[in-house]
């Protein structure tokens, strides 16, 4: 598949439910290969605009134009915040992660091929006979990425997925992403509330505020004016030497 | 006691075969209620059955059964166990966690309990009603017709043939509906069809073989099969066969010693049931050790 200019983009779009409107006036374009981090308190907008990227929400006004095929359910990923299978139920690191192949046609062959190419890459080699219930919190988590990545998506949505996660397991998590998105090219988008982790690894920043959206290269979307007004407290965005970024907040002093 | 049970075939296969059928089918889609952990939600459905029938019932004493003999037919009894076993179903089945709504649970427990009350108040001036409802309440499948053994079959084949084509969307969307969603699969349009397919094959079964079987074979052979298995889609394979097998050992006791079968299958199912925690248990232990 030849990879578009542009996955996504809206213009002057306003997206809601019914007669109501969450975000108006949005301007936004998704390049593949791009590495987004949606970032913005509760209640900002940040799934709908995710439901207008799956296609499951048309704009009230503005365009909205999404690359079809690009965008098709077969090349999307998905990762939610947690994985809602019941604790009794039993199951296998394989089983659970080809639950991710629904709507996929492979032969047996290339499933379990896909198989292990997604456990590799999250990291959980060797490991798909194993009991899922047997994995730490944030095993589990990369075996949910790893549910998402069996489809050989072109686009990865992951759903504040550090929720609950140790430090290590956060930073193991976010460093497979990022390797992902380098080595093999997936265009992720990464709704979190975690400002420091999109210090670290995005490449673009879209901020949700009450009913707006400000996105853009890093270097110019996530900075301490918007960061401050997005959250309402002083934020300072430190550029690192090296070309990362460092978060300050107000209070508290510490630095990420 | 094996050749008893093969004597009593000429008279009784009906009863076997709808017996076994119905334990087959049930336990297949009681995967699915065991895997979203509705299994209350199974005895609230089976519970709307029965009201089902005592509504015929009481229409049968409202309007006049004698001018309107179709009222008094298996088929319309069955019809209306079939359509309120269905709209409980749907009713109990929505998503959880919806802010501002009621919870499933609440629910489920506001269906099992109208349906019980109701299906008895219903049927409390009608001659034959409330030693119908106490029949169908403590169930029995004897009488089973050969009809009701194709229904059953025919049943059980679209069920099977389902899971082994769909059962990964259907547990997808089972397990973990906004995945679901983002990746394409029709959440509303599966869980309208798992919805209506379960209340239909719970509809049915309840006036063949009433409210203890049926709930028995939904919930208990999944639950068997949930310690036995090691992955969902074994569970699959091994909750029929586990029906099967106990209810087929049920049923050949049941004859010998003169026993209810249905009962005899349901204390059956409940023993493989704790048979197979003990399993469970050992197993972890040994994996300690």
């Amino acid at each position: 598949m030849t990879l578009p200019e542009i996955a996504l983009r809206l213009e002057h779009a306003r997206l809601g439910y019914g007669r109501r409107a969450v975000l108006a006036d949005v301007n936004l374009t998704i390049r593949p290969g791009d590495l987004w981090f949606f970032l913005g308190p509760n209640g900002t907008g940040k799934t709908t605009l995710l439901r207008a990227l799956l296609g499951t929400l048309d704009p009230q006004e503005g365009r909205v134009y999404r690359d079809a095929e690009f965008l098709s359910h077969r090349h999307v990923g998905f990762v939610p915040q947690r994985c809602e299978l019941h604790p009794a139920l039993p199951t296998t690191i394989r089983e659970f992660v080809l639950l991710g192949t629904v709507g996929i046609r492979q032969d047996k062959r290339e499933a379990m091929h896909s198989l292990e190419w997604a456990l590799s890459q999250v990291g959980l080699d060797g490991m798909a006979a194993r009991d899922y219930w047997h994995l730490s919190g944030g095993q589990r988590q990369r075996a949910l990425v790893a549910r998402a990545l069996v489809r050989r998506p072109k686009l990865l949505i992951l759903d504040e997925p550090t929720n609950g996660l140790d430090l290590a397991a956060e930073d193991a998590l976010l460093r497979c992403i990022e390797r992902l998105n380098r080595h093999e090219g997936l265009t992720v988008v990464f709704v979190t509330h975690d400002i420091t982790l999109a210090a670290r690894y995005a490449k673009q920043v879209a901020l949700f505020r009450e009913g707006s959206v400000t996105g853009g290269p890093k270097e110019t979307a996530f900075t301490t004016e918007e960061l401050t007004r997005t959250y309402g407290v002083r934020v300072d965005v430190v550029r690192q030497p090296d070309g990362t970024s460092s978060v300050r907040m107000e209070g508290n002093g510490a630095t990420a | 006691m094996i050749q008893e049970f093969l004597d009593s075939w000429a008279l009784f296969h009906n009863t076997w075969l709808a017996g076994w059928l119905i334990a087959a089918g049930l336990s297949l889609l009681g995967v699915l209620t065991v895997a979203r952990d509705q299994i209350f939600i199974g005895a609230a459905v089976t519970q709307a059955s029965m009201l089902g029938i005592a509504f015929a019932m009481w229409i049968g004493t409202l309007i006049g059964e004698a001018a309107h003999p179709w009222i008094d037919s298996d088929a319309f009894l069955s019809a209306t166990a079939v359509v309120f076993s269905i709209l409980a179903t749907l009713v109990t089945s929505r998503p959880s966690g919806q802010p501002g709504k009621e919870s499933p649970e609440a629910v489920t427990g506001w269906v099992f309990l109208v349906s019980a009350s109701g299906s008895i108040l219903l049927v409390a001036h009608s001659p034959h009603g409330t030693e119908e409802i106490h029949r169908l309440a403590a169930s029995s499948i004897i009488g089973a017709t050969a009809g009701d053994v194709w229904i059953f079959l025919g049943l059980l084949a679209v069920t099977a043939a389902a899971l082994t084509l769909f059962h990964r969307p259907i547990l997808l969307m089972t397990t973990d509906p906004a995945t679901a969603v983002a990746i394409g699969v029709r959440t509303r349009l599966w869980s309208l069809l798992v919805s209506g397919w379960l209340g239909l094959a719970i509809g049915l079964s309840i006036r063949v073989s009433g409210l203890i079987f049926t709930f028995g074979c939904l919930v208990l052979p999944a639950l068997a099969a949930k310690n036995l298995s090691r992955e969902i889609r074994i569970m699959f394979w091994l909750s029929p066969m586990l029906a099967l097998g106990v209810t087929g050992f049920a049923f050949v006791v049941a004859h010998h010693w003169d026993l209810p079968p249905a009962q005899m299958a349901v204390v059956s199912l409940g023993g493989a049931l704790v048979i197979a925690w003990a399993a469970r248990a050992a197993r972890r232990l040994m994996q300690r050790s």
